[in-house]
């Protein structure tokens, strides 16, 4: 056992992981790449090699060369609507491959289909998020090797540094070409940018892209090119459209998150980021995406022009760029309708790729150039550590997301929750699970007022500055942590086995934190 | 309506965010505690505590179970469902 | 300061713990029309534990009340008085006689827990044409009185009418309640604007209120509050305004001097008043106490 710079004690070899001798944590910025980047198996096809279309996923197994224990991959811009994932399982299934790594960018409730072939052998090894049921039975031990959770920016990292090597990319791809060329923006599944999938695209042995919109050569525009895709499948469908994007995103009602949010926005006009050329991100959520309407209102009153919104972009983003509010949208995901539609007409909303948007180890990623993000959080400690993997009861239900990424890239890294979700405090004195090092948080944002970090003095002198109506409400951490203790009381800590059932890495590849593996009895329903 | 003898189940309080719903009801065994919900995992032993400060203040002795499924209560909710339950169930209160 | 008094429906766990974070100047937890028949006992203790325990930072604490014509009123003011609250609300006063009794019972309660006798104000709330005729009696019926509160639904009815957009049928009985209350000396209170979503209404009924002289507005929603706020909030320019003549009143009054000049123009005491109490809610100067 052995700290690292979050005082977190690390096991030194985790079964099924390796040692992490070489690779604790040891701050936010501290580890260097050393050496060159991975590749992929040089495949080609020339004139007379055929074509790349195939007719079935099973077909594109066996053309694949997939084979027991190798690793698969996916991205998940179809979000709850995904049909490919159960698809390629299932076919693995039928042919009898079995101790399959998946490597999913993010996996969602519609991804519980994979819970009989954990238990078979199909699956053996999840490196990505997990939720539902498929977290339930990771945290309570049901699978051997302990899931790895990687960030958006640290995913592509690991691929590109050859932490893993993809042998078979899926990509589900709402538009292709019998060319093998790939877009998001058309077809009865448009998810707009299929930003998460290009790296898998470039590093994979093998890439196999299915569609159900099959277009003569060339489709245009394309965001994955067809020289980096082996196959092509036709499939009936590869989602559900409901639940790939999400209809018109509104800002909340809910007075509370009103409130935290009209904090939030305080703090960002109080700080010195607050000027022309101003670039944020707020994601799909609700206090965010209240965020956003409050600053637009502020940047309007105080004449401020802003710079480019980041990550996830939704409808509300999109009537920002409209409004001239905004000059550019570089989108990673695109969350809703709008943000679909705005991809694919708009020039100045650019598709962009993981690795471009948050990776720590390529010449500049979109995250370093933000000023302002906000994000949630479950908990965060006295040390402004915060958890988003972890939930009360001990239990690995979400991914890390683009947390790390833009919480270390942006200027002003905001977590705006309420101090309370009904009993449960989010202000604790150690969180369960650190994602995110204090050392890259700067606030935190509840119905009690802004807590800036004592490491931001800055910003402390600037929101004292603030005075009348743009005041911010300055709460300190300790009151803030007493208040959350008198209100919730005396919690019993988690009862946890010793073995490691989830591994979190920071961006850099190097071991923040374990999970371990909880118990029946603890799990809330 | 009219009923005089004393009901053979009582609740108080709801199912919505930072409430939660006692019913309590007479039981072969004195006072059994079952919870359920959001608070379980890391409240449990406070709530059964609260639970006991609030019948014991109220002088209860009977045979009873109560029954918890909270959805975010903290103490000061949970004891006043507790005490209103209680006092249902005894015919103190209308139900 | 009572910009804005928010209602919190007495058993909502949710509303009655973190109505007070949401700014508003006072809280308004509600026994009546929020609670159902059958919850007024699992109310009452909801209240009363949520009283003892409270943590509600600078707002000032009310409880509203059944009526005096239901078996309800005295059980709700033993749960809540003993806890100390600023005051009670009370629906449907009519008579000055109504005082007396909420007097008497307030006082009884108050003489058997740690609470001064006395201490404990009251809200009336004015719902019938009776209580609206007999509002500047009602206001001096008590020393509690602090301020009197026209209805709105249930006057309306009373009225014999509904309540309309532009809000007519309650214009008469606005106008008469601030006249009542400063001749009696207690604040002006404006009923609750009954249609969450609209805010140009909200807007245009508060300026209004405002504009006749009442000192806050009830309201019935958290995002209802920062709308009241900023049509109570003097402007920069107001707050100016007042600092200099307040300035040169106390100038004036050090000298000696009866007469008040600024930017050489005589200021008569109730401009200097005025200017008082704009600071006052300014927040600049702190009250002169009710």
């Amino acid at each position: 056992m052995t700290l690292n710079a979050v005082n977190r004690d690390i096991p030194s070899n985790i079964e099924g992981y390796g040692n992490t001798g070489e690779k604790l944590f040891a701050g936010a910025f501290a580890r260097n790449p050393e050496g060159c980047r991975a590749s992929a198996r040089i495949r080609s096809r020339g004139p007379n090699d055929g074509g790349k279309f195939l007719g079935s996923v099973r077909e594109a197994i066996a053309a694949s060369g997939l084979k027991s224990g190798m690793t698969i991959s996916f991205h998940h811009h179809l979000r709850n609507g995904d049909f490919i994932v159960n698809q390629v399982l299932d076919e693995c299934a039928r042919a009898g491959i079995r101790d399959l790594t998946i490597f999913p960018t993010a996996l969602f409730g519609v991804h519980k289909a994979m819970l009989p072939h954990i238990q078979s052998g199909v699956v053996r090894r999840i490196m990505g998020s997990v939720n539902g049921p498929v977290g339930q039975l990771v945290s309570l031990g049901g699978l051997e090797a302990p899931v790895v959770l990687r960030s958006h920016g640290g995913r592509p990292r690991a691929v590109i540094a050859g932490d893993v090597r993809i042998d078979v990319a899926f990509i589900a791809a709402p538009t292709a070409d019998i060319g093998g060329n790939v877009s998001g923006r058309a077809g009865k599944s448009a998810c707009g940018s299929l930003g998460y999938a290009f790296t898998d695209a470039e590093y994979a042995d093998c890439v196999v892209a299915l569609t159900d919109n099959l277009q003569h050569y060339p489709i245009a525009p394309i965001s994955i090119p067809g020289i980096y895709v082996d196959f092509v499948v036709q499939v009936g469908s590869i989602g559900d459209p409901s639940g790939i994007v999400s209809g018109t995103t509104r800002v909340t009602r809910d007075p509370l998150r009103l409130l935290i949010a009209r904090y939030a926005s305080k703090l960002i006009e109080a700080s010195p980021y607050f000027k022309d050329g101003l670039s944020f991100q707020t994601g799909a959520g609700g206090i965010p995406l209240a965020v956003t309407a409050f600053m637009k209102d502020a940047m309007k009153r105080r004449n401020v022009r802003g710079g480019f919104g980041l990550g996830g972009i939704t409808g509300y983003f999109v009537e920002l760029l409209k409004e001239g509010i905004l000059k550019k949208l570089m989108d990673v995901q695109s969350f809703d309708r709008e943000a679909v539609e705005s991809i694919s007409s708009d020039p100045r909303h650019i598709e962009i790729s993981a690795d471009w948007y948050a990776n720590p180890w390529n010449c500049g990623a979109a995250v370093n150039q933000l000023d302002v993000v906000i994000l949630g959080a479950t908990e965060v400690d006295t040390d402004f550590n915060a958890n988003v993997n972890t939930e009360s009861d001990g239990a690995l239900l979400h991914g890390i997301g683009g947390h790390q990424d833009t919480a270390a890239g942006a200027k002003l890294t905001i977590i705006a929750q309420p101090l309370l979700r009904g009993r449960i405090p989010c202000v604790v004195d150690r969180v369960h699970t650190v994602t995110t090092p204090g050392e890259v948080v700067d606030a935190i944002v509840t119905e009690f007022g802004v807590t800036v970090n004592p490491r931001r003095q800055n910003l402390i002198d600037a929101c004292k500055e603030a005075k009348g109506k743009d005041a911010v409400p300055l709460v300190p951490l300790d009151e803030l942590a007493e208040r959350a203790r008198r209100m919730s009381g005396p919690m019993t800590p988690v009862r946890q086995g010793d073995r490691v059932v989830g591994v979190v890495e920071w961006r850099d590849g190097t071991v923040i934190d374990v999970v371990r593996q909880i118990f029946p009895e603890n799990i809330s329903s | 309506m009219g009923f005089t003898e004393t009901p053979r189940t009582a609740q108080a309080g709801t199912v919505e965010s930072m409430d939660c719903l006692v019913t309590i009801s007479a039981s072969g065994e004195r006072r059994q505690i079952e919870i359920s919900g959001g608070g379980v995992s890391r409240f449990r032993a406070a709530m059964e505590q609260k639970i006991n400060q609030v019948l014991d203040g109220l002088g209860s002795s009977e045979n009873i179970a109560i029954s918890v499924q909270d959805n975010g209560a903290v103490d000061t909710v949970l004891g006043a469902r507790v005490e209103a339950a209680y006092l249902r169930f005894r015919g103190v209160i209308d139900a | 300061m009572r910009r804005t008094m928010l209602y919190l429906p007495g058993n909502n766990p949710n509303m009655l713990l973190r109505g007070h974070l949401f700014g508003a100047d006072g809280l308004i937890l509600d026994l009546e029309d929020a609670v159902s028949r059958s919850e007024k006992g699992p109310s009452r203790i909801l209240v009363r534990e949520i009283l003892k325990h409270r943590d509600f930072d600078r707002c000032e604490i009310t409880v509203r009340i059944n009526g005096l014509d239901t078996e309800f009123w005295r059980d709700d003011l033993a749960s809540v008085v003993p806890y100390g609250i600023h005051g009670i609300r009370v629906p449907k006063v009519e008579t000055p006689q109504a005082l007396k009794d909420i007097d008497d019972a307030l006082s009884a309660l108050e003489s058997m827990s740690s609470v001064p006798v006395g201490a404990t104000k009251v809200f009336c709330l004015l719902e019938t044409a009776l209580g609206i005729w007999n509002a500047y009696d009602i206001a001096r019926a008590s020393a509690r009185v602090t301020a009197i509160i026209p209805g709105g639904e249930d006057l309306a009815a009373d009225l014999r009418t509904s309540r309309s957009k532009d809000g007519t049928e309650l214009d008469w009985a606005r106008r008469m309640m601030v006249i009542a209350a400063r001749a009696a000396g207690v604040d002006a209170l404006d009923t609750a604007f009954p249609r969450i979503g609209d805010e140009e209404g909200l807007r245009r009924e508060t300026e209004f209120a405002k504009q006749l002289g009442f000192d806050g507005k009830s309201v019935i929603h958290p995002n209802q509050i920062p709308i009241v706020h900023e049509i109570y909030d003097p402007t920069e320019a107001e707050i100016e305004k007042a600092k200099k003549i307040v300035q040169a009143a106390t100038d004036a009054a050090a000298k000696g001097l009866g007469a008040v000049s600024v930017d050489g123009r005589m200021v008569d005491l109730p401009v200097v008043r005025r200017a008082e109490y704009t600071l006052e809610r300014a927040g600049v100067i702190t009250g002169r106490g009710r």
